[in-house]
């Protein structure tokens, strides 16, 4: 399980976490959810190394994590599907999603049957098994996200990050970025989800964390906090 | 025509060093977006490190070790002029550092070679073959082949094996990449290993067909260079027709004009190029949608 403890992280000399606490348990989905600009990218960003944090503590299944650097972070086992997708525009999709296991591939990490999971992704997304030889860049969005999803899940993660899977897409999209994410549960796969759509992500959710300005404003079981009327009235009234 | 014939021979396998030396610059460039304004000393030292070994060996034994001998110095040139200058986000640091450790690198060379022209035994016969009356030399056939190898090798390299796409991965996206668990300031220490490599490698194919000594690298380093913009700094196709055009306007200038504007062509081409289609002539815009 993952355990973020007073995280604080800065870009530059301008602080934009304040001391975040979040866990996601083994097998649970978690989600944090808040407004354009509260911190949720950088929180994840802080977590898989992408930036070193500027305090605190980050653990996966014990082990200390904080300030290293992403590919060793990667290695232990945490999985990040970053913002805005990243997939190698220049590459296959199927070199995309071999990459995703490329830990496994180099022995960073257990190798276990890399091709497997790899026909395993291909069942969960058929786009884009009919599209493996294509290049990611030509891809939609739709099928981009889906890779960028795809990729994440090759490295067989302890714990995987998701930022807004679901930024962009057309609502049948949003549907199906949903619908994966609800298999992957029940698959048993541990997630910390980041969502602009909170009802959906609360829907999903065993537990969720609101973030406001670079802080915690609240938390609780995903149940309570869609019934919580201040939540209600900040996040839960245009989406859905 | 037949003289024409003759030219446009001589101008391919100039072009081809120009092409592999470009390469070089590419390779760098892809992976951290900084050049190695070194790499016509890169040339220059495998060219005379490989002089002292053929001192003691055979030529083509000699090469590895001048290939490994390269992939060490761009080690050395990425950790001492680039690294520093990436770890402190300073946008232009690795351009004075290039050029300083080259000069650094020409005045060591000038201590120990001399700064005279040496003459580099050929391995091969050096009286030309000769097909329907146009005269090609055994070592600029060689010259072809091993740049033509040398970058076929490297995109195998890229496109099959796990490693080359985790350089292909960082040279798209180095914060996803690191994602993937891949080292991305190992991958560019590599490819300033393999720059150098390249570029060591036409200074030991190209020596036995010209001088080699502490300033051979200067020129073609700098001509090379015009290639790579010519040709576009991110297409291998761009690099190998943008050094046979250089190459053979070089040779027909020369022979048709007067060997002293036979550099002209060239830098009028990159003017033209510059104006006219920055990326370069094969230069291509990665698509990334959104
Ligand atoms: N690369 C960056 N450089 C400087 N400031 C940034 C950068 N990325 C985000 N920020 C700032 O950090 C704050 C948090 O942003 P972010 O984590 O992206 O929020 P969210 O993902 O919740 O929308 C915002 O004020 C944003 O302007
Ligand atoms: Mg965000």
């Amino acid at each position: 399980m993952l355990q973020v403890k007073n995280l604080h992280a800065a870009y530059g000399k301008v602080e934009v976490l304040h001391g975040i606490s979040i866990e996601v348990p083994q097998g649970k989905v978690v989600t944090l959810i808040g407004s354009n600009g509260a911190g949720k990218t950088t929180t994840l960003r802080a977590v898989s190394g992408m930036i070193k944090p500027a305090g605190g503590e980050i653990r996966l299944n014990g082990k200390d994590i904080t300030g290293l650097a992403s590919h060793k972070i990667a290695r232990t086992g945490l999985a990040h599907s970053p913002e805005g997708r990243r997939v190698f525009a220049t590459l296959s999709v199927t070199d995309n999603l071999t990459l995703g296991a490329f830990p496994r591939l180099t022995f960073g990490r257990e190798r276990g049957d890399v091709q497997g999971d790899l026909n395993r992704i291909f069942e969960l997304f058929p786009r884009l098994q009919e599209r493996r030889n294509q290049l990611a860049g030509t891809l939609s969005g739709g099928e981009q996200q889906m890779l960028a999803m795809g990729r994440a899940l090759m490295l067989n993660p302890e714990v995987l990050l998701l930022d807004e899977p679901s930024m962009g897409l057309a609502p049948l999209l949003v549907e199906e970025v949903f619908r994966i994410i609800r298999e992957l549960k029940t698959r048993g796969i541990t997630m910390l989800l980041v969502e602009q759509f909170a009802a959906a992500a609360l829907n999903v959710a065993d537990y969720g964390y609101v973030m406001e300005n670079g802080r915690i404003s609240c938390h609780g079981p995903a149940e309570q906090l869609k019934n919580d009327p201040a939540v209600k009235a900040a996040y839960l009234g245009a989406a859905h | 025509m037949q003289i024409f014939a003759q030219l446009i021979v001589s101008g391919i396998s100039l072009g081809m060093i120009y092409a592999v030396i470009a390469f070089g610059y590419q390779l760098t460039f892809a992976t951290s977006r900084t050049l190695n304004f070194g790499q016509g000393e890169a040339l220059m030292l495998g060219a005379l490190v490989g002089l002292t070994l053929v001192g003691h060996m055979n030529y083509w034994l000699m090469i590895p070790l001048v290939l490994i001998f390269g992939a060490l110095q761009g080690v050395v040139v990425e950790r001492v002029a680039v690294r520093p200058a990436l770890k402190n986000k300073s946008e232009f640091g690795w351009i004075m550092g290039t050029i300083a450790l080259a000069t650094i690198f020409k005045n060591v060379a000038e201590n120990i070679w001399g700064r005279d022209d040496l003459k580099f035994p050929s391995p091969l016969p050096e009286s030309p073959l000769t097909f329907h009356g146009i005269h090609v030399l055994p070592m600029e056939i060689v010259v072809v082949i091993g740049a033509l190898g040398m970058m076929l090798a490297v995109e195998i390299f890229n496109r099959k094996s796990i490693y080359g796409k985790a350089v292909v991965a960082t040279s798209n996206d180095r914060d996803a990449a690191g994602l993937m668990g891949i080292n991305t300031r190992m991958v560019i220490t590599f490819s300033y290993a393999l720059s150098s490599m390249t570029a060591a490698f036409a200074g030991v194919l190209i020596a036995p067909l010209t001088l080699t000594g502490a300033t051979m690298g200067v020129v073609l380093g700098l001509k090379a260079f015009s290639v790579a913009i010519i040709g576009g700094l991110n297409s291998g196709m761009g690099v190998i027709v943008g050094g046979l055009l250089l190459g053979i306007a070089e040779t027909t200038t020369g022979f048709y004009l007067s060997t002293g504007y036979k550099d002209v062509p060239g830098l009028v081409l990159l003017l033209l190029v510059l104006a006219i289609k920055p990326a370069g002539l094969f230069g291509k815009t990665v698509i990334n949608k959104v």
